[in-house]
């Protein structure tokens, strides 16, 4: 365990908070809507109607042909590619405006260039686009069917990727006394952070070099991805992520606007932007997350799970996108669906099947969001048949204590953690005894009580020996931070990943902190520009604080020891007793000390005082970080609420939501506190919200917030949070990536409560978002089935 | 979406506006509070050539308050009910409807009036001004006319409005002293649209009984009999007036109408 | 285009504008006011709130030319505001933000809760706040703020 943090402590496992604030709360944030250029003209995409068709012509309005372009346009410009190297993908192609066929509805078919957005979006109605439908593939289940329509013509099946776990199950088969199968579906859903794409792109004619804002997550993979299509060298491309409005995954790849958009300024040497607004990002933009799964659990009569076979299915779309392809979410599923259960034997099938939707996108919890609704249900169902608590069951499945670290079922390496103390505490807190009594007298309203919970664990900053086996365009390694402190003793850090909210300007500092025991206002994290950082692949996967925060250490330790040379030197001490605390270089155990400034000031301002054989790198450096084992952190947590669900109109009110998690070493625990609340939200908007549907002919039936319906504060319980700071034995200071972990549980810690208080009306849910629509109907079908 | 283009004027006077509307015709449309025909024009959804603000226009700010009524004029906005600036013959329903409308930035901007004419069947005044029985001042390039709330709503968005009519006010009567009212809407977070709305006013020393159902696919439905709502067997009861309002047994619709009735009936009592 | 007059964060602004413009991309594009953020463009999301004549509104389904004569204040008119300042301190302390982007709707409509209601219980805050939308924080710092805030100004005996 981390020792508490002392009154006044500044570095890791300070709460402090953040430096970022004040531009924000004052409306100086700096988005990408923000940017005033010169001479600015917007663009409005022409997109498609239908969800699949063959485009037969696209005309010009008369007179309008400088402002409106096309695929043959767009001489030079490469589709978007992103092929995943796992046997037998299907390799797709995007061009970034329609080439002959559309497949999804809000494909871009044109781009249209005006003064303002208003008039752009007046030219796009006069363009003329004819198409001819062709079958419309809607559905993921039917996609797979031999007699379906196909989505790429020449694929022999719709599906990106079939991907394998295969084990011999007959033994579980003939033992477990206890066998459910169930049919689990999630919905596709929007990520929908406030603010929306947006993409600002110039030319600067000095450089030669297109300059894109864009409010990405990962700007060098961006630039990466938008040379590769405009065939431009990567030195001839900017890309420049200032404030982002939020992320969640959803800017985590690269757009065939910022392509269209970069083309257009490097041809005609004019500024541009395009701002997604709502409508485009819920009907054509922002699709994740629809699973389906056919899960069976065998276990024993006590309910320890001998086996598990899945067959699961996930809707990728229409396209495979750069950089994480379609099989972003079906290839980890397989992989953690076991989740941090021990089991005998494991098979699972999983395919990426492809249809006329947009292409699915990650989203905070890839994957694991559905796995663990699919596992915690069939764990809930295997307690009900045992007749026990579902909590005894999970607690004589997880991994136990003295295993840790431990090798799963699917080689996952679980790095350290206490996964029955997290049951325990989560039981504790949520205080079972005392829901069970309550449910016993019955409510007053009438309304049915119900507990459930839900525990998972998460990997997170994986690196090269996990991604490498998928061969996706991009394959996280090593992360760099340039480090230098300035004449005036102030530290400058410059990193690759992005913060769009984690509040890294402000944990980042506290890492310098504790190596330099330099005080974090005196900090200045520059990040988000690939002109003035280090090469990175972004913001993504619960990455940063564990990698950049890596990285910003070892820079300040190179900085550290070269501060110290030069210290030792003017304090007449030998390096090894120096100390770094509270801005001062002092010898240890005396007052006799110098103040960063000091240091800095005579290096870059006296170097006559230095001696003469001084390291002349310099105070500053950029130094690497890589984790002792790259196989990612596992922090995990278990989620527990008591729900009441009223069933005359179909909804569910969270009465008590508890969390207890285990981040390891929490660097700011203000911020990951931020951050798992952040991700409940998401997941109670995933478990009774979110949603959004498409019709047979895949069009998309939500296109306002007024029809996907995000929770608000209202929505939102009061939350009980604790915290295990179990710290892993493979990064920096002990911390483990947190970012996703609270939107992955409460879908299946909310059904799980629901179907408690609805069972012995013979329903259970294995679908969600849990609706008032969804729920009457189970209901009402119970009712008549009985 | 930006709006497509169209014109604006803002008249000084009704007169004014009445004239600028038929001049327009078909293509000129009223800006009350614009916290509908916003998002409409933002969507493109509407493409008026024309819009007549007459949001300040002093003939649709002014309320009376007489013995047997009060008149609120249709610019009135909802905060200005629900933070009761304007009379309340209803002892405290239009403040508790008002408050339930949206969010308080739009309630800032929205009108009574605006809210009527745009007709969206999930809407809480349409509902509301009907279950009250209240009547409507419209004024229009022949003169003006009376109009009960109950006549105007036609289908979705739809209403007996001529495009150069304008809602001058709305006259609701007084209720008693020991006039009773309930009204129950369900909707799956504060703000959204209406699933179901069920409202009821027992006003005896009047001998007004009146419930209304709200959220309907077109306009409110008033209850025929609702005398037998005051006793009896409610489950069946609510189960046959939604039957007979519309919708189909078994459905998602119907079962949460009939509950809301229930629920607004329990909640006279 | 249509002239129109009107005080922006208490400055006198005239300018042509077309009937179509809405208030956000009049105050934005032409007057360099980017504190204020588009959600959504159809009044749900709040992102866009500011104030019009001291009452909070949408400023994305609002049309520049409709508030002629009108006084708007957006977030950048709020720097020296007392309310705003212990909002601020209190957003600050209780994590109440993340990307920011929600951020000065949140703090127009914050502002309105504290000075308009300043018995409000928790869940009455939480249903004042339905109309903004925050993806990042739960709601539960912004929550907490303002139940600070508003503890602070009752025990002072401000805030009336």
């Amino acid at each position: 365990m981390t020792a508490p943090v002392e009154a006044g402590a500044k570095g890791v496992g300070a709460s402090l908070p953040r430096k970022e604030d004040d531009r924000l709360m004052r409306g100086r944030g700096d988005y990408v809507a923000n940017r005033r250029v010169v001479g600015l003209q917007e663009v409005a995409f022409v997109r498609s109607p239908m969800a699949h068709a063959r485009v037969l012509a696209v005309r010009k309005p008369e007179g309008a042909e400088q402002q409106v372009f096309v695929l043959a346009d767009l001489e030079g410009v490469k589709p978007i590619v992103a092929v995943c190297g796992l046997p037998g993908f299907r390799v797709s192609e995007l061009q970034v405006l329609a080439g002959d066929i559309v497949r999804y509805v809000g494909e871009p078919i044109a781009m249209c260039v005006a003064a303002t957005r208003a008039e752009a979006e007046d030219l796009a109605e006069l363009v003329e686009v004819d198409l001819e439908p062709l079958p419309v593939v809607a559905d993921m289940l039917a996609a797979l069917t031999p007699d379906s329509p196909k989505v790429h013509a020449h694929w022999e099946r719709n599906a990106f990727l079939e991907s394998m776990v295969d084990d011999d199950l007959s033994a579980v088969k003939r033992d477990a006394a206890i066998v459910v199968r169930r049919t689990v579906r999630t919905a596709r859903q929007c990520m929908a952070p406030i603010e929306g794409r947006a993409v600002v792109a110039e030319y600067d004619r000095r450089l030669d070099q297109l300059v894109v804002h864009s409010a990405t997550q990962m700007p060098h993979i961006n630039r990466t991805g938008i040379a590769e299509c405009l065939g431009i060298d990567q030195a001839s491309v900017r890309v420049v992520a200032p404030d982002v409005g939020g992320g969640f995954g959803y800017k985590g790849i690269l757009l065939a606007e910022e392509i269209c958009l970069g083309w257009y300024a490097r041809r005609t040497g004019r500024p541009v932007r395009w701002l997604e607004d709502r409508y485009e990002h819920l009907s054509g933009n922002a699709n994740c997350r629809e699973h389906h799964y056919d899960i069976t659990g065998y276990a024993d009569a006590s309910g320890r799970l001998l086996g598990i076979d899945c067959e699961a299915v996930v809707d990728a779309g229409a396209y495979s996108l750069y950089p994480f392809s379609a099989c972003l979410e079906s290839a980890q599923v397989s992989s953690i669906l076991p989740g941090p259960y021990v089991m005998d034997r494991y098979r699972c099938h999983t395919y990426a099947a492809a249809t006329n939707k947009p292409p699915i996108l990650p989203y905070r919890g890839v994957a694991r969001t559905g796995v663990c609704f699919a596992m915690e249900l069939v764990l809930d169902a295997i307690a009900r048949e045992a007749g026990r608590e579902p909590w005894e069951v999970r607690m004589a499945n997880v991994v136990p204590s003295d295993a840790m670290p431990y090798t799963n079922i699917t080689n996952k390496y679980f790095d350290s953690g206490d996964y029955p103390e997290c049951l325990r505490r989560t039981v504790a807190a949520l205080d079972v005894p005392a829901w069970r009594a309550r449910q016993k007298r019955g409510e007053p309203d009438g309304r049915r009580v119900g507990i459930g919970l839900a525990i998972f664990c998460e990997q997170a900053a994986h690196g090269t020996s996990v991604y490498h086996g998928w061969g996706i365009p991009m394959v996280p390694g090593h992360e760099q931070c340039f480090a230098r402190l300035s004449p005036d003793g102030a530290l400058e850090l410059r990193i690759g990943a992005h913060s769009h909210g984690q509040g890294m300007e402000t944990t980042l500092a506290q890492v310098a902190n504790e190596v330099l025991g330099i005080d974090p206002a005196r900090v200045r994290l520059i990040h988000g520009d690939t002109a003035l950082t280090p090469y990175s692949t972004g913001t993504w996967g619960s990455r940063s604080m564990v990698m950049s925060g890596g990285a910003v250490a070892a820079a300040c330790t190179v900085i550290a020891e070269r501060v110290k040379a030069i210290a030792a030197h003017l304090l007449e001490a030998a390096p090894a007793d120096l100390e770094l605390a509270d801005g001062d270089v002092r010898v240890s155990g005396t007052d006799h000390s110098m103040t960063l400034q000091e240091v800095a000031h005579a290096w870059y301002r006296q170097p006559q005082r230095m001696p003469p054989d001084i390291d002349p790198s310099g105070l500053e450096t950029t130094a690497g970080y890589k984790a002792v084992r790259d196989t990612g952190t596992f922090s995990y947590a278990c989620h527990a609420c008591a729900v009441a669900v009223d069933t005359e109109l179909g909804t569910v009110e969270i009465l008590d939501y508890v969390i207890v998690e285990d981040g390891g070493t929490l660097v700011n625990p203000m911020i990951v506190d931020g951050q798992v609340y952040g991700g409940l939200a998401q997941g109670i908007g995933s478990a009774l919200f979110e949603e959004m549907p498409f019709n047979a002919d895949a069009q998309p039936l939500a296109s306002t917030l007024a029809d996907y319906m995000l929770p608000g504060a209202t929505e939102m319980p009061t939350v009980r949070m604790e915290h295990m700071t179990i710290p892993s034995p493979i990064t920096r200071f002990g911390q483990k990536g947190i970012g996703e972990g609270g939107a992955v549980a409460p879908p299946a810690a909310i059904a799980n409560a629901v179907n408690d208080a609805l069972h012995d009306l013979g329903v259970e849910i294995t679908e969600c978002p849990i609706t008032p629509r969804r729920l009457l109907a189970a209901l009402a079908e119970a009712k008549a089935g009985r | 979406m930006k709006a497509p283009h169209f014109e604006y004027e803002k008249p000084a006077t009704l007169a004014d506006a009445l004239r600028l509307l038929s001049a327009g015709g078909d293509n000129a449309k009223v800006l009350a509070g614009g916290q509908s025909l916003g998002p409409l024009l933002n969507l493109r959804m509407a493409r008026p050539d024309l819009l007549v603000d007459i949001r300040t226009l002093p003939e649709l700010r002014a309320c009376e308050d007489d013995a047997d009524s009060v008149t609120l004029g249709a610019a009135v906005t909802h905060a200005a009910i629900e933070d009761g600036q304007v009379p309340d013959p209803t002892h405290g329903l239009l403040a508790r409807v008002a408050q339930g409308i949206a969010y308080r930035a739009v309630r800032n901007r929205g009108t009574l009036g605006g809210s009527l004419a745009h007709a969206d069947p999930a809407a809480d005044w349409v509902t509301t001004m009907v279950l009250l029985d209240a009547e409507l001042r419209v004024a229009g390039a022949d003169g003006e006319r009376v109009l009960r709330v109950e006549d105007l709503v036609e289908g979705p968005l739809s209403t007996c409005l001529a495009p150069d009519e304008i809602i001058v006010s709305v006259r609701l009567p007084r209720l008693s002293a020991d006039a009773r009212w309930s009204y129950y809407k369900f909707n799956r977070k504060p703000g959204e649209f209406a699933e179901a709305i069920a409202a009821v006013v027992h006003d005896p020393a009047r001998g007004v009984v009146r419930a209304v159902l709200g959220a309907m696919e077109g306009a409110p439905h008033v209850i025929p009999d609702p005398h037998a709502l005051l006793g009896g067997d409610i489950d069946a009861l609510a189960a046959d007036i939604v039957t007979r309002s519309g919708f189909a047994p078994d459905t998602y619709e119907h079962r949460v109408h009939a509950v809301t009735l229930r629920r607004a009936v329990a909640g006279l009592a | 285009m249509t002239r129109i007059a009107l005080k922006v964060n208490g400055q006198a602004v005239e300018r042509d504008v077309a009937p179509r413009r809405n208030l956000v991309d009049f105050l934005r594009d032409e007057l360099n006011l980017t504190g204020t953020n588009v959600g959504c463009e159809h009044g749900v999301c709040g992102a866009c709130t500011l104030e019009i004549d001291g009452a909070p509104a949408r400023s994305c389904i609002a049309f520049a030319v409709a508030c002629d004569g009108a006084s708007v204040r957006t977030i950048e008119g709020f720097d020296d505001d007392p309310v705003m300042i212990e909002l601020r301190a209190a957003f600050n302390a209780e994590h109440a933000l993340q990307c920011g982007y929600c951020t000065p709707g949140m703090l127009v409509t914050a502002r309105d809760i504290v000075t308009r209601l300043p018995d409000a219980d928790e869940a009455r805050i939480r249903e004042e706040l339905s109309g903004n939308l925050c993806r990042c924080t739960g709601y539960v710092g912004i929550v907490r703020a303002i139940v600070s805030v508003m503890a602070a100004r009752k025990s002072s005996g401000g805030g009336r």
